[in-house]
């Protein structure tokens, strides 16, 4: 896992900040957000597949590319999480005047 | 909390960019993290002895194949592989490399080239033992056909390296070591070779063994040839060492009594046991020749030449395989000088002085015992005395004035009743001879010296 931090900063690292600007502009995005059902199935397909990169199921290439996905992805939640976070907390400072 | 779980809903949208990213991220990098994982693999097992290495790299799996040398060192390089970061499996192909029983190693050698069969413990040392023999044998062409295997017996290398050596000292042959066994067989370079290797073989490291030494080492040879037209006794060859050299030269001194001794002899090891004891008596024989070559190769003594008559010829023949040493080899191919023509008495008497004066007729001193040695100048005096047939011949035996006269008397008497026996027993007619002591009473030259007695001691011939 240090490994491949080290070796794939950047794209994580862009993972991140894209993460930040979906989380930013999650907070006050109007559109439909997916269902609560969806979600679900759509964390159960996660934890899935990090079960299948724990378990080194899928071997050489397919295997990296999987376990390059779910590390990308995991930073990018992160991102989000971070980014509604910090939009909120400066939103709950300055209220909107409209 | 709840916020989180609100918001999260609608971050889906970055997702489809993130794919993007996934794509291009796995599309640049896959090549250089392979490249980067099999450098980090290679690198872990450069402190392991392995043979035909192969690391393939798929995404982070490592493949790794090779040959190992023991369980213990197939565990602990395929545990370097998995220690290494960013691995996330190894396929383990390694295989232990075969036991060879019995562990067979050989060095042969023919003309041009040194091939080098059976096995090796580890590539180190089918390195190290290619790398001896193209120094140890330099300009000879090496050819490796060693495998690998396990079952070496303990200081395998030394042994080898040891017998790679002696290679060098071999013309063609082969070295075998099976188990802790050596076995050589072929023929040495030089004389003296097969000695040599004998030698090293005592260095062999402990637990090895010579169980067969076949090195044959080319013919010792020694000549003499006797040539009657320049006078010389020539010798070539070989002789064991300087104090045999001496002995064979002071031999041949004594025996060619008018022959001038060129002398080419070189000392080299490698003599068969007895080597003296046959080339001194086979001198002898060639001494009686009146032209003929002496050639000893190892143990067999060829003379070859002619006597100066039937008898010499018959002795010669007879007498000399007794004097050999055991498991010497003597083969004579002895003809008869034809017989020259004969002279008148005064000839004669010219003739018997001339041999007189270029060689003595020697005794055991104080008693009246012909020295062998004197067989050669008897010959002649024999041939000389056929030579006139009707002349009757007085043999004269003198002394020097030492001791009691009537001792000198009787000595010189039976000094000289001993040559004309001789004479007889060489088959010329006893009526012819006439034996007469003069004790000391006619000396040629002063008593009073070593040289004038040794002068003075002597047999003359005296045609009447």
């Amino acid at each position: 896992m240090a490994y491949l931090v080290t070796f794939h900063w950047g794209w994580l690292l862009a993972s991140l900040l894209l993460g930040l600007a979906m989380g930013w502009i999650a907070v006050v995005h109007r559109g439909q957000g997916v269902s609560k059902r969806t979600s679900w199935a759509l964390a159960v397909l996660a934890a899935a597949l990090v079960a299948v990169a724990l378990a080194r199921v899928i071997p050489g290439r397919p295997g990296y590319w999987l376990d390059l996905g779910l590390i990308m992805f995991a930073s990018y939640l992160f991102g989000c999480a971070v980014g509604s976070w910090l939009r909120d907390w400066a939103l709950s400072r300055n209220p909107p005047t409209a | 909390m709840h916020g989180l779980f609100r918001w999260s809903s609608k971050w889906w949208p970055g997702v489809i960019p993130l794919v993007v990213f996934w794509a291009i991220a796995a599309w640049t990098s896959t090549s250089p993290l392979e490249t980067d994982l099999a450098a980090r693999s290679t690198s872990a097992l450069k402190d392991t002895v392995l043979d035909k290495r192969r690391i393939a790299v798929a995404g982070r799996d490592v493949t790794f194949a090779a040959d190992v040398f023991s369980e213990d060192g197939r565990r602990s390089a395929v545990a370097s592989v998995e220690a290494v970061p960013g691995v996330r499996l190894v396929n383990d192909e390694t295989r232990l490399v075969p036991e060879a029983k019995p562990f067979v190693w050989s060095a042969e050698r023919d003309v041009v080239r040194v091939t080098l069969g059976g096995n090796a413990p580890l590539p180190a040392s089918k390195g190290r033992l290619l790398e001896a023999a193209r120094a140890g044998l330099g300009g000879v062409e090496v050819v490796d056909q060693m495998n690998l295997s396990r079952g070496a017996p303990p200081h395998f290398d030394n042994a080898a390296l040891l017998l790679l050596d002696q290679i060098g000292k071999l013309k063609d042959g082969k070295v075998t070591i099976s188990d802790s066994k050596v076995s050589l067989s072929g023929m040495a370079r030089d004389l003296g070779g097969r000695e040599a290797i004998a030698a090293a073989l005592k260095n062999l490291p402990e637990g090895f063994s010579v169980a067969a030494n076949e090195i044959k080492a080319p013919p010792y040879i020694f000549q003499a040839y006797k040539d009657p037209v320049a006078v010389t006794l020539t010798l070539t060859g070989y002789v064991p060492d300087n104090n045999v050299h001496a002995a064979l030269a002071a031999a041949a001194g004594r025996r060619f009594f008018s022959e001038k001794v060129v002398d080419n002899l070189k000392a080299s090891l490698g003599a068969p046991s007895g080597f003296a004891g046959a080339v001194v008596p086979a001198l002898g024989a060639l001494s009686r020749l009146s032209t003929g070559t002496l050639v000893v190769s190892d143990r067999e003594v060829k003379l070859s030449g002619d006597a100066f008559y039937d008898a010499a010829a018959a002795q010669i023949r007879a007498g000399l395989g007794k004097d050999f040493p055991q498991g010497w080899q003597f083969k004579a191919d002895i003809s008869v000088k034809p017989a020259a023509a004969p002279v008148d008495a005064t000839v004669c008497q010219q003739l018997f002085s001339d041999l007189l004066a270029k060689g003595k007729i020697r005794f055991e001193s104080g008693r009246a015992t012909i020295d062998p040695d004197s067989a050669g100048l008897l010959d002649r005096l024999i041939e000389t005395a056929l030579r006139c047939p009707t002349a009757n011949i007085e043999i004269a035996g003198h002394t020097d004035a030492d001791g009691e006269d009537a001792f000198n008397q009787t000595l010189s008497e039976k000094r000289a009743q001993a040559v004309a026996d001789y004479l007889v027993k060489a088959g010329l007619p006893a009526n012819r001879f006439t034996a007469i002591g003069y004790g000391s009473t006619q000396p040629v030259a002063s008593n009073d010296t070593d040289e004038g007695k040794a002068q003075n001691r002597r047999i003359d011939f005296v045609v009447r």
